[in-house]
């Protein structure tokens, strides 16, 4: 059986691309073979933090408009053998992605054995964005500790329940996650962000993890290497935690309580 | 070909009644008055669908400025746009019954004080009731049972709307009835669609965005009286000398 995932989240920057390059690497090191797609045609990005760039032949729009195969556009990843890469292009633009054609992709990656597709969402709420939900059985909402990104997530969480294919076919509705990204103890202790508690007032869906804030981040991607691959850093640990808590097991949060910064500490930071 | 009984004919006329809703123009600044169309039902393209429209111009004094045939024109163009279908016009002065009449409207007696003369043989036919501009409340409530989301949007129209589930910010519930939420309501309430006064909205908890009654409405700027919110509460329409206003009451 495929499940078909989506990293959706409404607002831009919010950890989307990472989320989606970490979660479909944690999937595959743990045996599961998987495919990450990236649904952002025109401003491809997946590619680069999964540092394959350089190995992008064909891509997503090409499989769908017929130019290539599937085995021509996949790519290998080089470090966990059960994940592939599906890049989009980078010339074409977002109606190039049409509903026949990306349900054909996705049925024929089912074929080839994929047990997981993850589908990295564009932002927005235009085609790129609804085609990446369409067919999902489960998505990941990334969401930061602020009001404008939980206003769009609540946006996207009203079109998961209306607008994708198990809504409309009136099946068992699309299970929905809830992802923090960006989180800082401190700063939500300050009252400069969101606390939890204030997230889940609003979206009320069960939360499947909170990443911290961390520059590890930034130097994953700037390496083309998932967050999810730099051994000890806090992000490594919550991607490996979500990844877990997906698969059914469990595991308590971590990474949420604000650190008190040490007398010398503040002393130093003056 | 001879059908077996002669009763049955291919027509069959019989007495019918259409709800319709009723334009009332407050004076003949015909810009003016497509300005304030545009500003309340221009960003709600559905608001209306199609329903058909009584133009009441019984609160015209007779001194108004005459307008030209083209304003005319432009303010049936502009209401046919906002979903509402001109059928029937009252009290219309006599400069503007040929343009009426033209667009195939339908002349009715005037209810009003002043009597502007309608032509006499447009009166034979039977003129559609003058419908409130509210459909009877029998129709049963609308019950909503799942949260609203941002950029959700529900109408129940002529009737009542129950939620019972959160209504997020951004999320809009609409009715021409009663609005009740048995949740936290923290998007745009708006009972009282179509101008009936004694409307109410029912919340658990009252933080919403904006309330508005009949028209009437409040935003979360100047925040919600303390009593009221984020509590059980209801808002409802308070007369007040001349005007109206809204009164927030908390539910024990």
């Amino acid at each position: 059986m495929t499940k078909i995932v989506v990293v959706t989240s409404g607002k831009g920057g919010v950890g989307k691309t990472t989320t989606s390059a970490s979660f479909a690497t944690g999937l595959a090191l743990k045996g599961h073979k998987t495919v990450v797609i990236d649904f952002d045609v025109g401003l491809r990005n997946l590619d680069l933090i999964m540092g394959c760039e350089r190995r992008v032949v064909y891509d997503f729009v090409n499989v769908i408009q017929g130019e290539a195969n599937l085995n021509q556009a996949l790519i290998r990843d080089k470090q966990v053998d059960a994940l592939y890469i599906l890049a989009a292009s980078q010339t074409r633009d977002k109606e190039a992605l049409k509903q026949e054609g990306v349900e054909r992709v996705l049925n024929e990656l089912a074929g080839m054995g994929f047990e997981y597709i993850v589908c990295d969402s564009p932002a927005g709420i235009e085609t790129g964005a609804l085609m990446a939900m369409h067919y999902a059985d489960e998505a990941l909402v990334v969401t930061n500790p602020e009001v404008s990104s939980v206003r769009d997530s609540d946006r996207i969480l009203g079109l998961l329940s209306s607008r994708t294919r198990r809504a409309i076919e009136g099946r068992e509705p699309v299970k929905e996650h809830l992802l923090i990204t960006r989180y800082n103890p401190n700063r939500v202790q300050d009252g400069q962000m969101l606390s939890l508690q204030d997230i889940q007032d609003i979206l009320r869906i069960p939360l499947i993890g909170v990443i911290p804030e961390s520059e590890a981040v930034l130097q994953a991607s700037n390496q083309g290497v998932p967050a999810i691959h730099l051994q000890g850093t806090d992000v490594s640990e919550a991607y490996k935690d979500v990844v877990d808590r997906f698969l059914g097991q469990d595991r308590p949060l971590r990474f949420i309580e604000a650190q008190k910064p040490s007398l010398l500490k503040r002393l130093f930071a003056r | 070909m001879r059908t077996s009984a002669a009763s049955i004919t291919r027509i069959d006329i019989r007495h019918g009644q259409l709800p319709l809703v009723v334009a009332r123009l407050r004076g003949s600044d015909i810009d003016a008055l497509l300005r304030d169309l545009d500003h309340r039902y221009g960003d709600a393209s559905g608001f209306f669908e199609n329903e058909p429209l009584l133009l009441d111009f019984s609160d015209w004094a007779e001194s108004e400025p005459a307008s030209t045939a083209l304003q005319q024109q432009a303010l049936l163009q502009a209401l046919r746009r906002a979903g509402l279908r001109p059928l029937a016009y009252q009290a219309a002065p006599v400069t503007w019954q040929p343009v009426l009449d033209a667009a195939g409207l339908l002349a009715t007696e005037s209810h009003g004080a002043h009597g502007m003369r309608l032509p006499a043989e447009r009166t034979e036919s039977p003129p559609p009731p003058p419908a409130p501009a509210m459909p009877q409340a029998s129709a049963s409530a609308l019950v909503v049972d799942r949260p609203l989301r941002s950029g959700q949007q529900v109408y129940a129209r002529g009737r009542d709307l129950v939620v019972l589930a959160m209504v997020n910010p951004g999320a809009e519930v609409i009715a021409d009835g009663h609005v009740h939420v048995y949740a936290p309501l923290r998007g745009r309430a708006i009972a009282g669609a179509r101008g009936q006064a004694d409307a109410r909205i029912f919340a658990l908890a009252l933080e919403a965005e904006l309330v508005a009654i009949a028209g009437l409405y409040r935003t979360a700027e100047t925040p919600w009286p303390d009593e009221v919110r984020g509590r059980p509460a209801q808002v409802r329409l308070q007369r007040e000398g001349d005007g109206e206003r809204l009164l927030f009451e908390p539910l024990v």
